[in-house]
């Protein structure tokens, strides 16, 4: 054994080594999802892809759409997706899969969902004192505490988070319908008076209404956007709303009730904004009428007070979407997890068949490209792995193909060993012949194999329905690069270890005999 | 020793004959497109307990979807394939199946708009086409220190036309006789044949230009036939493991990715075929200025040539 050729075994050694240890343990699912990172396709979930609706607005398109891409982002944290791919694709168009989500029509609203704004004020017993959740808890019967007002309240807590910072959460409703009044969790689901115990300081919110009794919604609200407060020494953001000429006179009722001359914060003067049942924010009221615009101040950020503004055009995103989405698609985890067996299973039996075709034609040749076959196995899945790449069906489909094309160099080069020693060549200088005579058909073959994946790739990029091209392409020109090293670093230099060894004498091992013509 | 390129009329007749029928069914039976280029809802439907073809072909034509094409996909399972539906018309179709049937699942669904639809079919065919004018490139490249690189290009482009050709002709006769619809895994299985069909070429054409460079062989068609029958186990050895991947995937993976294996099967078989039998021969004839033998009629001057 020369010394370089130790050096290249060591090499291929050390890379095995690390090839094996970044794959294993290859968990009970074979290929979970703790080890390749999988597509949609293979685990199930929810693709899709909407366009925007430029036909009202089009001006800042790329801000609006950025803005978008944010908000749902957003949304959907709120729903706890792991990890979910939220991105803008070309101009127009956001791209939203959520792997493990089953529910396409849920994830649907989830993203297109406009919120439902409303404004609230506090209840109030006859002695004009504020009314908490702890207040409905000591009653043995339920009853509205403000027998005008019939409607559902919402009891919000309020805490102060490890950054100081004020957070409002939903805690409870009370709703009354034919059966009665009743309590629920924030979920709408039956509760009972224990559980809600901790949040008894949560006070009891009830639809702001005007004085005809129309209750105050975001469909008065005409328009909402951030500007500046400049009476102070610094300008501060606030946001800016207005009422449509309806709004205008509801709010001003609203506002006459609420107004605090002493400008106090007392709850009877608070102003709160819901969206979707969820407190965003509860101003003061700080004058008796408005006339039909008003500002939310506060210590606000620019960030904040853009995101306020936002949510109070009725919750709607920045750019609105085309209804239905151009693309949407969605696969049950089940289906998926039949798949990766499936594909598992074709893996085995073809790379199996393939290294028993190579033994039983070529013998001992045969067995070592076997070998860098398994090594070309190991290799590949590793770099899926560490790079990583996202394993979709079809991806699949082409390293199992590249499996098929990987002993193509070896193919190449065996027969060039046989025809050199049919041409009386000695058995070392055949094998190495063979490998320098065959490099140029395998370079100049294998490029044409990576034009057409990288034309794939584009392909898959360009367009919507775009997984299974780019996957496949990915995958096979992966496996066709790695496929050049392994069948030709490794082959060699396990031959060239075995034709050092007693076994190299035996040329029947070489099956130069089936060569004969 | 086999005398390929000496048969290479034959050869041109096989293959010729194969287009045509595959032509013929391309222009009276086309390749039906999939939801992804034709746009469309396509829906799987797992209902609890088996239920029979005919009876939910029935039901769905009753619920007015008989233009849909239904497919059993395994026990109790069925794939719907039909037009954009809404998602009122999805959750009334799955409300009355279920009143039918009993509980039903879905198992997957996809819905493409035709706005998508137009742009998967022209993308997929700008990309076929700079596949097609990058092999060109490439292999004129290649062999540039050859006399007449471009006749190199030229007829692994043509072999990889007619490997197309071919695979896209048997599977529109397949399509036609069970329902099949081509989609993008079917783009992604050609393109891959194409990438196949150059690589053996190139094989063959290397060893050509090998052959050539070392001046052995007395004439050009000797060289090229010579150089032929030295790849040809490989040829073979190549396309017969490519095969063997391809069936296991076939047998295990089966219905979803159907349309992408079927092609390469195809393909890897016309591929093996044209690199040998095709793509060299045409550079005889090309060398020999034969076309004239293609026309019946003016077979004397050809036979002159020779």
């Amino acid at each position: 054994m020369t010394r370089k050729n130790a050096i290249s075994l060591l090499l291929i050694l050390i890379i095995f080594g690390f090839a094996l240890w970044a794959i294993l343990p290859i968990d009970a699912e074979k290929l979970g999802r703790k080890g390749l990172h999988l597509g949609l396709d293979l685990i199930g979930g929810v693709h899709l892809v909407y366009e925007a609706d430029t036909t009202e607005n089009a001006t800042e398109l790329a801000r609006n759409m950025s803005r978008t891409v944010t908000t749902i982002q957003k949304r959907i944290d709120k729903y706890g997706v792991a990890e979910p791919v939220i991105q803008q694709l070309g101009d127009d168009r956001i791209l939203i899969q959520l792997p493990g989500f089953t529910e396409l029509d849920a994830a649907k609203s989830l993203v297109e969902q406009t919120g439902f704004l409303e404004f609230r004020e506090v209840e109030l017993t006859e002695e004009r004192k504020p009314i908490t959740l702890g207040d409905y808890l000591e009653q043995t019967e339920l009853q509205f505490f403000d027998k005008r007002e019939q409607g559902d309240r919402i009891f919000v807590a309020s805490m102060v988070d490890e950054e100081g910072n004020l957070k409002h959460k939903t805690a409870a409703f009370l709703v009354s319908d034919d059966t009665g009044i009743r309590l629920t969790d924030a979920a709408g689901n039956p509760v009972d008076k224990e559980t809600l115990k901790e949040f008894e300081s949560g006070l009891s919110w009830i639809s702001a209404r005007g004085d005809d009794g129309t209750a105050l919604t975001g469909e008065f609200l005409a328009d909402s956007f951030p500007s500046l407060d400049q009476s102070g020494v610094a300008p501060r953001p606030q946001v800016s709303i207005e009422w449509n000429s309806e709004g205008g006179v509801i709010f001003d009722q609203v506002a006459k009730r609420l107004y605090s001359p002493e400008q106090d914060y007392s709850p009877q003067h608070l102003l709160g904004i819901f969206l979707d049942s969820t407190l965003l924010s509860s101003p003061r009221i700080n004058e008796p009428a408005y006339h039909g615009s008003g500002v939310i101040t506060g210590t606000f950020t620019r960030v904040e007070v853009e995101e306020l503004a936002n949510l109070l055009k009725s919750g709607a995103l920045p750019m609105p979407l085309k209804q239905p989405p151009l693309y949407q698609e969605k696969v049950s985890a089940t289906l998926g997890a039949n798949f990766i067996q499936m594909s598992w299973m074709a893996g085995l039996i073809g790379i199996v068949l393939v290294m028993l075709f190579m033994i039983a034609y070529y013998r001992l040749p045969g067995f070592l490209a076997s070998l860098a076959l398994v090594f070309y196995g190991t290799l590949v899945l590793a770099l899926f792995k560490l790079i990583p790449i996202t394993l979709t069906l079809a991806g699949l489909g082409g390293f199992i193909l590249s499996i098929g094309m990987a002993v193509d160099a070896n193919i190449l080069i065996f027969e060039r060993m046989k025809e050199e020693l049919r041409m009386g060549r000695t058995l070392g200088a055949a094998i190495e012949a063979g490998f320098n005579r065959a490099w140029s058909a395998i370079r100049d073959s294998n490029v044409t194999t990576i034009i057409v994946c990288i034309i794939l790739f584009w392909l898959g990029s360009s367009i919507v329905v775009s997984a299974p091209v780019m996957g496949f392409a990915l995958t096979l020109g992966i496996g066709v690069i790695i496929s050049m090293f392994t069948a030709i670093m490794v082959t060699r230099t396990l031959l060239r270890l075995f034709l050092h060894s007693p076994l190299g004498r035996r040329t029947a091992l070489f099956s130069i005999d089936r060569g004969k013509k | 020793m086999f005398d390929i390129i000496g048969k290479r009329f034959r050869f041109f007749l096989i293959s010729g004959i194969v287009i045509l029928v595959g032509i013929i069914s391309l222009l009276s039976a086309g390749l039906p497109s999939g939801i992804e280029f034709s746009s469309g809802s396509m829906l799987t439907v797992k209902f609890e307990e088996p239920v029979e073809y005919d009876l939910f072909k029935e039901e769905m034509d009753s619920l007015g979807y008989t233009d849909a094409i239904i497919q059993s996909a395994g026990e109790g399972q069925f794939l719907i394939r039909t037009y954009e539906l809404s998602d009122s018309e999805k959750a009334q179709l799955e409300d009355s199946l279920s009143a039918r049937f009993g509980q039903v699942t879905e198992a997957q669904f996809s819905s493409v708009s035709p706005q998508i639809a137009s742009e998967t079919v022209s993308n997929a065919a700008i990309a076929i086409a700079i596949a097609a004018v990058g092999i060109l490139l490439y292999v004129t490249w290649a062999f540039r220190r050859m006399p007449r690189p471009l006749h190199y290009g030229a007829c692994a482009i043509v072999a990889l036309v007619h490997d197309a050709l071919i695979a896209m002709g048997v599977f529109s006769i397949l399509g036609a006789i069970l329902s099949w619809e081509i989609n993008l895994m079917f783009i992604t299985g050609l393109l891959a044949v194409i990438g196949y069909s150059v690589n053996n070429t190139v094989v063959i054409f290397d060893r050509i230009r090998e052959n050539l460079t070392k001046g052995i062989g007395s004439t050009f068609e000797a060289v090229v036939n010579n150089s032929l029958v030295e790849t040809l186990s490989r040829s073979v050895n190549t396309g017969l493991t490519t095969l063997i991947v391809v069936l296991a995937l076939l047998l295990f993976v089966g219905a979803t990715i159907q349309n992408f294996v079927v092609v390469l099967i195809i393909g890897v078989i016309a591929g093996t075929f044209s690199s040998v039998c095709i793509a060299p021969s045409l550079l005889v004839v090309w060398d020999k200025k034969e076309w004239g033998r293609f026309i019946p009629w003016r077979k004397l001057s050809g036979e002159k040539a020779r």
